[in-house]
């Protein structure tokens, strides 16, 4: 089920979202890029997934949302026609580089689809889109980086019936899907505690046996976990908790915390909890 | 030792990685606490004590050459703009290279020299640490990194040089330049505003990088 999930070892942490070369793409430094979509048409008043496909040479890596200690993520401007807008970029599960003993990072080794959902509106007359993407990215080896720009286009039908899949591309959006990080199930439940000089993030199974092994959190913002700090797990009975060191760079409390929690090759689940602080320190502050 | 269902590959996998992630972490440089004292050694030949410069402003800036975060700043003339701004205010500057030998912005002293030089840079001095000592006593984590020292020896900057993370020297001129904000406010006897961000730019590539 989950072929294009595959974990890497030494350094290079668990789930990567790789997928079959294709031959083409605008050439960027080290690796191609191009953009394509899940469909062969849209339909007026519908939506379809663009996707922006990475194709990176071996040793180089492009980031995260959250790039980590150091990098940058790819960042797109949108040249679209009236009546067409797109939404945020949904990241897959990121890999994580042990870039140096107090250095670590987030990103996509290999290759990488990056799905953007376009809509139309049921308005829109004309019957073809000419989309255009501007994308800016950092593409770095262990030894160094390089800033690279592509200008991407892709032209696609607008038509009052629904789309037909691109059999071309249906694959690779479909397996990309499933290295997204998932809700969580619904009988778990997560909360978060301020505990000073880390945040505990806690787990509850809602039932005694399934046992946790190993865990990584990847946080959705920078500079409010320690990138490079160990997580320490501790197995409860119904569960887990899992400590995560504040950044230095972290001055004010937290309200939430936001990231991918990663269990396993097959489990990544997104987490967006409010984070409490303890109760001494409740009582303290009234 | 408890079961595990993950599949073993993936599962030494992560112990490999867990292992991986156990460092060392030294006390790093905090902001408003005292900025660890060291000792380096300037392109110039001379020994530098930090806690010599008691009673002034002390601007680090961790530095590599071939980083394009780094050519941003010096491409645009905007670093040694700063560095002359401010060490002509009495500010000390810095500019610290923590690359170990063979890695991307490591220099010899005459290389350093030469690269000053060739920029118009305007440090008071090039520190070369390709140990790495000075770089993890500060946990400086990328190319540039820059830290805010007041005449107290407290670190009152930890971050980013300006808010623009991008390799982009467009994106200089209208950058809200942190390090100047926090000389400014400190300066004023105003409590600096952003003390702390994320340091952008490439990791710094030390020894025990890879």
């Amino acid at each position: 089920m989950l072929a294009f999930c595959r974990a890497l070892t030494l350094g290079f942490a668990m789930l990567t979202c790789a997928a079959p070369a294709l031959a083409q793409g605008t050439p960027i430094p080290h690796g191609t890029l191009e953009l394509i979509a899940e469909k062969q048409w849209v339909s007026a008043g519908g939506a379809v997934d663009l996707g922006l496909r990475f194709q990176l040479d071996k040793g180089w890596h492009v980031y995260w949302i959250n790039p980590g200690d150091s990098g940058e993520p790819p960042r797109v401007e949108w040249r679209l026609p009236s009546g067409l807008r797109v939404g945020a970029i949904e990241w897959p599960t990121p890999l994580r580089f042990q870039t140096s003993v107090s250095i670590v990072d987030y990103g996509y080794v290999d290759s990488v689809l990056l799905m953007v959902p376009l809509h139309v509106n049921a308005d829109v007359e004309q019957a073809m889109a000419h989309i255009g993407a501007a994308v800016r990215l950092l593409i770095c080896s262990h030894e160094m980086c390089v800033p690279g720009k592509a200008q991407l286009s892709l032209t696609l039908p607008i038509k009052s019936q629904a789309a037909a899949a691109d059999a071309g591309t249906a694959g690779l959006f479909a397996a990309t899907r499933k290295c997204l990080p998932q809700p969580w199930p619904a009988k778990w439940k997560f909360s978060a505690l301020d505990a000073k000089d880390s945040f505990v993030l806690s787990a509850n199974f809602q039932q005694i046996g399934r046992r946790i092994a190993q865990a990584i959190f990847f946080p959705l913002a920078e500079s409010q976990i320690e990138n490079a700090a160990p997580q320490e797990l501790l197995p409860q009975a119904d569960g887990f908790r899992l400590s995560l060191r504040k950044s230095d760079q972290l001055l004010r409390p937290l309200d939430r915390l936001q990231g991918v929690l990663v269990l396993s090759r097959d489990e990544a689940y997104s987490i967006d909890v409010p984070v409490s602080m303890p109760a001494a320190v409740r009582k303290q502050s009234r | 030792m408890q079961r595990s269902t993950i599949h073993p590959v993936v599962s030494s996998a992560l112990v490999a990685l867990l292992l991986c992630a156990a460092p060392a972490l030294t006390a790093a440089a905090k902001v408003g606490e005292a900025a660890p004292d060291f000792t380096g050694t300037g392109s110039n030949g001379k020994s530098i004590r930090l806690s010599d410069y008691r009673g002034k402003y002390v601007v680090l800036e961790w530095h590599n050459n071939g980083c394009p975060f780094v050519r941003k700043q010096y491409n645009s003339g905007n670093m040694q703009r700063l560095q002359k701004q401010w060490t002509s205010r009495g500010v000390v500057w810095f500019t610290i290279l923590s690359s170990a030998q063979g890695k991307q912005g490591y220099a010899t002293a005459s290389e350093e020299n030469d690269f000053l030089m060739k920029e118009q840079a305007a440090p008071t001095a090039a520190l070369l640490d390709p140990s790495g000592a000075i770089g993890h006593l500060y946990d400086a984590k990328t190319s540039p990194h820059m830290f805010v020292i007041n005449p107290q020896g407290v670190v009152i900057y930890d971050g980013a040089i300006d808010d623009k993370p991008t390799t982009d020297v467009n994106d200089v001129p209208g950058a809200k330049n942190f390090v100047s904000l926090a000389l400014e406010q400190a300066m004023a006897g105003k409590p600096v505003e952003t003390a702390a961000t994320r340091p952008y730019g490439c990791s710094v590539k030390y020894a025990d990088s890879h």
